[in-house]
């Protein structure tokens, strides 16, 4: 979907982009990084709007020479207010579609089946300005959506939402992919967003690529993942016939512990050998938040855990 | 979560139209939401048709009547043949009036509202945007500055008495077009200048209202009392100057300068011009800088 090879942007002095060498495949990818991190930068150079050096391909069109063509196939959500000063939530659809080449009735059609879908059917005749800042995410949704696009930047699309907005936002992003069959790279600085809807990830800092790959792999990349283990009694005494099994141990109670590097079945096994009933296990994973954290601290303290 | 409808989507297979005819779709928008409200072109448009109509009716009723124009000079000529080039400044006024509700806030309203990802996230060029915002307004000035021009020149046409009076008269038709185009040019590109300086169309307004009225008619003083070809940098009088060379009136009666023609029309062709220069580097840091801006 998105190739990366060697691109690099230098804002005179400034290296934005350094190189990022990546292959960028998913439904909903989270693009995530501290400010500064080149993510935006990234984002223009996929739409072909700033020169660059390297090279990138989008949709298997390459972003220098056929920005246009990706931008027909691409929809953006933008994270600051972009609307139109005037226009009702139909009109702003509208003038969208037809700027990326619909024609103006299909265009109307699917301005009005996009409103529906952003949950804004009752309020698209009314000027946008009037729109509460959910509706206006909506809104920004909607027109991003209606030239029907393969492909969907959303640049922090649940940014100023309450809670009730947020989930639903959520809930909008992440039926895309199964409804309409589009992509999508979700920039956003909420990492549980990302926990919520995403299935890959990638970790930009200081203009270089960190990590790609997907969720469950940022969240193993370390190698240990944990199980939560619940026993009847003597925890410790289960710990103690694992740790000799090589396992790394963690009693939290007299009847839970946290494991990590053995298997379910060596568990099972381990119980049985001690003679510990357990009554329930489930794989403990490091959180998205925790996972990035990570990352972005390893890298300071030695090499990158780049899993793809 | 209320239930999210789909209204049976099915993904888009047509054709798209192509990236050159972008610049169309900004240029009806550009009209239609100037057209939805009374004060935007309405209430110039009023005034342009008031003016119109009150031009009509004085050739109408002006018969063998001779106009006060040259009389210094002692030269007669009729009040029919004075009506146009009198009335373009009225023409102007209302084009004014529409610059200060539409023209000259056009790039600072789309930059005020954060419109410019909108455009440039999409296949939209630079150019496609400088194009349609100014055919947009053109298209409205034009409604506002040269359709009524044309309409008093066919009038006056229609009140010669003999073909040959009509051959005579005809000229002043093409006349009336090249004055509209050249004044719609000036009300187009000037105030859609001066609304890409400023990122708050308020701002943006100000500004080109005091140029109009306060820089012009201190130019114009100045032109008056010192030079005289500083006068032709106030646009409406550049604009009255060019009518009169073009009908044979280049003289005026009183305290006003006389702005030779090649002065007037430099001057318009150099507001013209800066402003096309302000718009379009403004246009091009807006598309670099408007998407994905953090």
């Amino acid at each position: 979907m998105i190739a990366l090879t060697g691109l690099t942007k230098r804002y005179g002095g400034v290296t934005a982009l350094a190189g990022i060498d990546a292959r960028i495949e998913g439904k909903i990818i989270g693009l995530l990084g501290p400010n500064g991190a080149g993510k935006s930068t990234l984002l223009k150079c996929l739409l072909g709007l700033i020169p660059y050096e390297g090279d990138a391909r989008v949709l298997g069109l390459d972003a220098r020479t056929d920005g246009a063509a990706i931008r027909d196939r691409v929809g953006y959500m933008p994270e600051q207010e972009s609307l139109l000063v005037g226009a009702s939530a139909v009109e702003l659809c509208t003038f969208a579609g037809e700027l990326s080449g619909l024609p103006r009735v299909e265009a109307m059609q699917r301005a009005h089946a996009a409103l529906y879908y952003a949950g804004l059917e009752d309020k698209r005749y009314q000027p946008v300005e009037a729109y509460s800042t959910g509706q206006k995410q909506r809104v920004k949704l909607a027109q991003a959506l209606v030239h029907d696009p393969e492909l969907l930047f959303l640049d922090e699309p649940t940014n100023g939402l309450d809670p009730r907005s947020r989930e639903e936002m959520l809930a909008l992003v992440s039926e895309l992919p199964v409804r309409r069959g589009c992509a999508i790279v979700l920039s956003t600085h909420l990492l549980p967003d990302v926990e919520r809807v995403c299935d890959h990830a990638v970790i930009m800092t200081d203009g270089r690529v960190r990590f790609v790959g997907t969720i469950d792999e940022l969240r193993g990349a370390r190698g240990n993942e944990e199980l939560a283990v619940e026993v009847k009694a003597d925890a410790q005494k289960l710990a103690d016939a694992l740790t000799k099994g090589g396992a790394r141990c963690e009693v939290t109670s007299p009847t839970a512990l946290h494991v990590a590097g053995v298997t379910t079945t060596q568990v099972f096994a381990a119980a049985r050998d001690a003679g510990v009933q357990v009554r329930g296990l489930a794989e403990r994973r490091e959180s998205v938040e925790a996972a990035f954290l990570r990352v972005v601290a390893d890298i300071n303290g030695g090499p990158p855990p780049v899993a793809a | 979560m209320s239930v999210i409808h789909d209204l049976g989507y099915q993904r888009y297979t047509g054709p798209r139209r192509a990236a050159g005819t972008r610049w169309r779709v900004i240029a009806r928008q550009q009209v239609a939401s100037a057209w939805q409200t009374w004060w935007r072109f309405k209430a110039a448009l009023g005034l342009a048709v008031i003016v119109m109509c009150s031009a009509c009716a004085i050739l109408l009723l002006a018969g063998d009547r001779k106009s006060s124009l040259g009389r210094a000079q002692s030269f007669v000529i009729t009040l029919q043949d004075t009506v146009l080039p009198e009335s373009i400044i009225w023409f102007c006024r209302a084009g004014f009036v529409l610059t200060l509700t539409t023209a000259a806030t056009v790039v600072a309203s789309d930059r005020q509202s954060g419109a410019f990802p909108f455009y440039f996230a999409r296949s939209v060029r630079p150019r496609d945007y400088v194009l349609g915002k100014l055919a947009g307004t053109a298209l409205l000035a034009a409604a506002i500055v040269a359709i009524g021009p044309l309409v008093v020149s066919l009038v006056r046409l229609g009140l010669t008495e003999s073909a040959d009076e009509l051959r005579g008269q005809l000229p002043i038709v093409g006349k009336a077009v090249l004055l509209g185009v050249l004044t719609t040019l000036a009300y187009t590109a000037v105030p859609l200048g001066f609304s890409a300086l400023l990122g708050n169309r308020r701002h943006a307004v100000a500004l080109w209202a005091a140029y109009y009225l306060i820089a012009g008619q201190s130019l114009y003083v100045l032109g008056r009392e010192v030079w005289a070809p500083l006068a032709a940098f106030d646009l409406p009088r550049a604009i009255q100057a060019i009518a009169y060379s073009l009908f044979d009136l280049g003289f005026r009666a009183g305290r006003d300068v006389e702005i030779p023609l090649g002065v007037a029309v430099g001057a318009l062709v150099a507001h013209i011009v800066v402003a096309f220069a302000v718009l379009a580097i403004q246009i091009r840091r807006a598309h670099t800088r408007g998407v994905g801006a953090a």
